[in-house]
């Protein structure tokens, strides 16, 4: 039994689709702090982060500050080594990107990426950082909405 | 028939050891074990529940097991719930499927649920878990092994990957303190 | 009034698999089979019912036979799932439709479910989502019939 035979251009692309569609979530990176709250808020357990420290310049380097050498501890911020979303597991509650206080995560509407091999389901960082490129503006306001 | 109502009738025609108590969803009977079908065949016969909705059970965890049940009038409209409690060590209650049929799949799951067994039941056989399963799922002494047993990403502090973790782990979500894994 | 004793149901002979054919244009179709477990075999009947509208790549496969699976997968389940593959005819793929097919998805901690329907059925295709939208299936069997991988 064929289904309803429908013409090729039925199809929704996913620029069709309605704002906030949840198809796939994108990383902007320099937003990200690695706070670790997305990985912690995760039911699934599927964002996986790694990160180390370093020292941010001091004034004694020619960096930013005010403070004379030797007042002050040294500064450190927190570097990415790597943010990858296994979607094997995802289940696309939307937490993560609700939770990121920096909005380094955003919801994009494509919804097609399958892989024959379990594990190219895990987007790491360029991947992730490619699907931007496909998270659409935000929808205006309401018209009863106050900006 | 209105709680009021429900739990005057009640008091008429239970053993005093049965207790009331109106919420807001309705009545609750809440008897001893021995007295269990009593209130059940009163529900059906004298509270006109007719419709049976479900069966299970509470992990009560020092004080017991409260098996715990949801009638309901269509004529009248009320809800009644009837409750009980199971003392740990010896999880036994006599089987509703004499009251209510539609209690049998219902006792089955909450005894390989929890494992309290149902005196009477025509087929007390596992309903829901393949076979060879062992332990009683939705106890609260059952941990659940793979939130245990996999590496919680969560768990790492920021900007400390590669760093030796001296400070206390937060443990995932779900797992009990000082549960180690298999 | 008692307990009423309502007469126990007996299965007769169980009805086979439902075969959907999807035409995919220029004579070519493809049989799905589907093993609709639960929300997943929603999309899936949607998508069924565009199913004129697979696009076939340039090895296109006729007479193909798919075997999807949608959704979650119990380990009470399983060996049905597993007949259910073994009696799909060659040629035969395996589409794992949906999160809790791919991996357990938000039930990866359950006492009860298999975590990905791979642990006992070699899988071709695994399309991602939970669930995953109806075109996600039809991209996907697009990808069977031999259209590229990746962002279709």
């Amino acid at each position: 039994m064929a289904g309803a035979v429908t013409g090729t251009g039925d199809l929704p692309e996913a620029g069709d689709l309605p704002a906030r569609s949840r198809g796939v979530i994108a990383l902007l990176e320099e937003n990200c702090t690695v706070c670790m709250l997305c990985a912690r808020e995760c039911p699934d357990w599927c964002i996986y982060i790694e990160s180390h420290k370093e020292p941010v310049p001091g004034p004694a380097g020619g960096g930013e500050g005010a403070l004379p050498p030797g007042h002050g501890r040294q500064r450190v911020r927190n570097v990415l080594d790597r943010f990858a979303i296994d979607f094997s597991l995802c289940m696309y509650c939307g937490i993560c990107v609700e939770v990121c206080p920096y909005d380094a995560l955003f919801w994009s509407p494509e919804f097609s990426y399958p892989q024959a091999h379990i594990a190219d389901l895990t987007h790491e960082q360029d991947r992730l950082r490619e699907w931007m490129w496909t998270v659409p503006p935000p929808p205006a306001p309401d018209s009863g909405a106050a900006t | 028939m209105t709680p009021a109502g429900i739990i005057a009738a009640a008091g008429a025609a239970l053993p005093s050891a049965v207790r009331c108590e109106a919420g807001h969803h309705g009545v609750t009977l809440v008897s001893p074990p021995g007295d269990w079908l009593t209130i059940l065949a009163f529900a059906r016969d004298g509270l006109d529940c007719d419709f049976f909705d479900w069966l299970t059970a509470v992990d009560e965890q020092d004080e017991g097991f409260a098996v715990v049940v949801h009638v309901y009038s269509l004529a009248g409209r009320h809800h009644v719930l009837a409750r009980t409690l199971l003392p740990r060590s010896a999880p036994r209650l006599p089987s509703a499927t004499g009251v209510y049929r539609g209690a049998a799949w219902h006792e089955r799951e909450t005894y390989e649920m929890f494992g309290v067994v149902f005196e009477g039941h025509p087929r007390l056989a596992p309903l829901l878990l393949p076979g060879g399963f062992e332990g009683h799922p939705l106890r609260k002494d059952f941990v659940l092994a793979a939130r245990a047993a996999q590496e919680w990403p969560g768990a790492k502090e920021p900007g400390d990957s590669d760093v030796p973790r001296t400070r206390r782990r937060l443990p995932p979500p779900g797992v009990p303190e000082g549960w180690q894994a298999p | 009034m008692a307990a009423v004793d309502l007469p126990v149901p007996r299965a007769g002979s169980l009805p086979g698999p439902e075969v959907i054919t999807v035409d995919a244009g220029e004579g070519c179709s493809v049989r799905v089979f589907d093993a609709g477990l639960a929300c997943c075999a929603v999309e899936v009947a949607a998508a069924i019912r565009r199913a004129g509208t697979v696009r076939p790549g340039p090895g296109k496969t006729s007479g193909l036979n798919v075997f999807v699976v949608a959704g979650t997968v119990t380990d009470k389940l399983a060996p049905f799932v597993l007949k259910a593959y073994q009696e799909t005819p060659e040629p035969r793929r395996v589409l794992s439709f949906g999160a809790c097919a791919n991996s357990g998805g938000p039930y990866w901690d359950s006492y009860c479910v298999t975590k990905g329907v791979d642990q006992f059925v070699p899988v071709d295709l695994y399309v991602p989502g939970c669930p995953p939208r109806p075109e996600a299936l039809l991209r996907g069997l697009d990808v069977l019939l031999g259209a590229p991988a990746g962002q279709a």
